[in-house]
């Protein structure tokens, strides 16, 4: 189970993120949407640890993080959260000096000591499952967008997270490699991941998410089913966002 | 009224011719003696080192404004001989020779020693000094008494003279230092095992040193003459008439006396002259005529590129392990690391490499710390450019993106971790053109150890060019050398980046967002 409750996120004077409460079911898909500004970035990057939370708490699969602990139990909790999230960044950042293969073994390899041999081979595994099985020894530099993106889902997934957080995967793909992705993400689902996807592509969520969240200045202003909140939104601002969008 | 007019005129006229006359008369005359005037009054251009260059010619301690020594004092005898005026040029015993060729003096009067090789280059005026060597050992060293003892030990003396010459002829293992001062104060640090020195010289700096000891006492005589440009006979009979004149009427002696330079081997020396016998004027010069010898010469550049191949990869080695915590520590470090660093880098930067080394090799031993000279010259260039190197390390490392750091901590790596595995090796790539680059001028640096009197390539150049007057075909081997040594350090490190680049990694980096979806 994925919770988070309360969550506060300030820089300097502005407060990003105003308490923010949600559950993620295992096995199922949350998307969130909303307005740029309106914190989802943030949201995310609370989520993996990289922004350090000034209020409530995030738990997952066992870990919990909360503002108001010692300094060095927060950094160890933070580190433990990152074992249980795999992040997919909206630019992928690939590691340009290791080759495909490189890029996955390297955190199983030196964080949790997986032996390199069982490493790599299931490492090709993924790199199978994402339609990727020739690339292992070519280098980031030489692959496409769509490629890397595929790499970069890999590399976190060979950590065997127990939530997989993706920044806006669709930002610059077009329709037919969108419905690849889509279908590749909900075969992983299937298998027993748990992801949430930030996005703007109404579309795209609709066919991949369990459910939907609706973020503005900070707030949840609307979260449901998909079919529900995309189709039969209840708040006026929903429903404003969904209207101008797509 | 009216006749007397026209003569009055005349007269007039008359005079005034009279008076251009006697004008012109003036001008010429005066111009004419201005001429002998100028030609009897040019000044006695003469050349020679005053560092550490006493009783020769050296700065008055009492007085640093001013010249003084037994060489200046006769030189101003010598030039009222010749009714000129004496014009110092303080110059550098080893380029002599070379600045005597491009006129920048006219005559060297240096305690200037007659060689064969130097003969081949410049006339020699008659002799006006015999002088003897001292071997120099620590007052405590009771293993030499002359030179014989010296066959496995160090013995320092200035570059190109008789006395460095006798140690090569000998086959004693010998160091060329610049000017006495440092020689002695590296026995004295027991840099060196002895040290072996003319007697004018040995006089002055070793005698009053109570650390020191003569060992053994003086031996060989040799000469000293006043150089001249070849073809400069006209010069050189005024010389040797001068040199003749102070000799005879006994102001040489009076002023040799005065610097406690007076001795047997003068008496033996000045007698026939003063006698009117000129057949002693003629002396030949033996002990300290060697023959230039390529093959050696050559053998002594190689294995000073040795030296010089040695203390650029040393140097490097330091400046590479050194310059990354300081790069690290100025980047990520607490404020007062930072601060640290900073100074470190500053400092560094902003002083002269040879400053540094004079700091090291001359000052340290002041609070005990005696390196010798290569290991001197290693560490300093190390220390000088770690600070070069922390700032490519640095630029290097804050150009690897942000997100970089980002993807290694969200796949659970520590910052250790995340450093060295993904920003360390990226930001390699980016430093090592520029590091190839300070390794290359770094090569070049080293010439900077001459200062410190250890025999690099740059060194060995000077002395044994100085020495033969080669230039111009050692100068060239001299480049060889360098080339040979500088050349395959950037081929390889072209092919390392060619390697790394194969991996387009730079691609990538520019490319990022725009080719997605492409």
């Amino acid at each position: 189970m994925i919770r988070v409750s309360g969550l506060r996120k300030r820089f300097g004077a502005s407060e990003i993120l105003k308490g923010i409460s949600f559950e993620v079911p295992p096995q199922t898909v949350l998307g969130i949407m909303g307005a740029s500004g309106s914190g989802k970035s943030t949201l995310l990057r609370c989520m993996n640890g990289l922004e350090t939370i000034n209020d409530g708490t995030i738990e997952c699969d066992g870990v919990r993080l909360e503002a108001k602990i010692s300094h060095a139990d927060y950094r160890r909790r933070v580190r433990d959260l990152r074992l249980k999230v795999g992040t997919v960044f909206q630019h992928f950042h690939l590691f340009p000096h290791l080759s495909v293969l490189g890029n996955i073994i390297e955190a199983p390899v030196h964080v949790l000591r997986t032996p390199k041999k069982n490493a790599e081979t299931e490492a090709l595994q993924l790199l199978e499952s994402v339609g990727l099985a020739g690339a292992a020894r070519r280098y980031p530099g030489s692959l496409s967008g769509g490629e890397q993106q595929r790499v970069a889902i890999a590399r976190a997934l060979a950590m065997h997270p127990a939530l997989l957080l993706l920044d806006e995967p669709t930002s610059a793909l077009d329709p037919r490699r969108m419905n690849s992705l889509r279908a590749l993400l909900r075969t992983f689902v299937d298998r027993g991941h748990t992801m949430i996807i930030i996005s703007h592509s109404m579309g795209f969520l609709g066919g991949v998410a369990d459910n939907v969240l609706f973020m503005e200045g900070g707030l949840v202003v609307e979260h449901g089913p998909t079919d529900q909140v995309l189709n039969s939104p209840r708040d006026p601002r929903t429903k404003d966002f969904l209207e101008q969008a797509d | 009224m009216d006749q007397h007019q026209p003569t009055w005129t005349y007269r007039r006229l008359v005079n005034a011719q009279k008076l251009l006359c006697a004008l012109l008369c003036c001008v010429f005359c005066a111009i004419a003696a201005n001429a002998q005037d100028a030609s009897r009054k040019r000044p006695l251009r003469w050349g020679a080192d005053p560092s550490g260059g006493a009783p020769y010619v050296f700065t008055d301690p009492a007085n640093p404004d001013r010249y003084i020594g037994y060489e200046k004092e006769m030189v101003d005898a010598l030039a009222a001989a010749m009714g000129r005026t004496p014009e110092f040029v303080p110059s550098d015993w080893e380029t002599l020779v070379s600045a005597l060729q491009r006129n920048s003096f006219d005559i060297i009067v240096n305690g200037l020693e007659p060689t064969g090789d130097r003969a081949r280059q410049i006339l020699f005026s008659n002799p006006y000094y015999i002088f003897q060597l001292q071997l120099t050992v620590r007052q405590d060293d009771s293993r030499i008494s002359s030179l014989a003892d010296c066959k496995n030990r160090v013995v320092a003396t200035l570059g190109n003279t008789a006395a460095s010459r006798l140690l090569q002829q000998e086959g004693i293992p010998f160091r060329s230092y610049q000017d006495p001062v440092g020689a002695y104060r590296d026995l004295e640090l027991k840099r060196i095992d002895a040290v072996l020195m003319d007697v004018p010289a040995e006089a002055f700096y070793a005698r009053p040193n109570p650390k020191l000891k003569p060992a053994g006492a003086p031996f060989t005589r040799g000469l000293y003459v006043i150089g001249l440009r070849k073809g400069d006979d006209a010069l050189k009979a005024e010389v040797d008439q001068a040199i003749d004149k102070i000799i005879r009427d006994g102001t040489l002696e009076t002023i040799l006396k005065k610097w406690g330079l007076w001795n047997d081997a003068q008496v033996e020396f000045q007698a026939p002259i003063r006698a009117g016998d000129q057949a002693t004027a003629n002396v030949e010069y033996t002990t300290t005529n060697a023959p230039f010898n390529w093959g050696e010469a050559l053998w002594r550049l190689t294995r000073a590129a040795g030296v010089t191949v040695f203390i650029a990869l040393g140097s490097m080695v330091i400046a590479v392990l050194l310059g990354l915590p300081l790069a690290v520590g100025q980047w990520k470090g607490q404020a007062w690391l930072r601060a640290l660093c900073t100074i470190y880098v500053e400092f560094f930067r902003g002083t002269p490499v040879l400053v540094q080394l004079l700091f090291l090799y001359f000052g340290l031993p002041v609070i005990g710390i005696a390196m010798p000279g290569w290991l001197t010259a290693l560490v300093g260039l190390g220390l000088n450019y770690a600070a070069y190197e922390s700032q490519v390390y640095r630029a290097a490392l804050e150009a690897i993106p942000h997100g970089q750091w980002e993807a290694a901590y969200s796949l659970g790596m520590s910052p250790t971790l995340a450093f060295r595995r993904i920003i360390l090796p990226q930001a390699f790539r980016i430093a090592l053109p520029p590091m190839t680059n300070d390794f290359v001028s770094l090569f070049k640096d080293t010439s900077v150890a001459f200062a410190i009197s250890v025999w690099e390539l740059a060194t060995a150049y000077r002395e044994l060019a100085n020495a033969s007057g080669q230039f111009l075909l050692l100068g060239l081997a001299v480049s060889a050398y360098y080339l040979i040594m500088s050349l395959p350090m950037a081929h390889l490190a072209r092919l390392l980046e060619r390697r790394l680049s194969n991996r387009s990694t730079e691609r990538m980096i520019e490319a990022e967002p725009a080719e997605v979806g492409a």
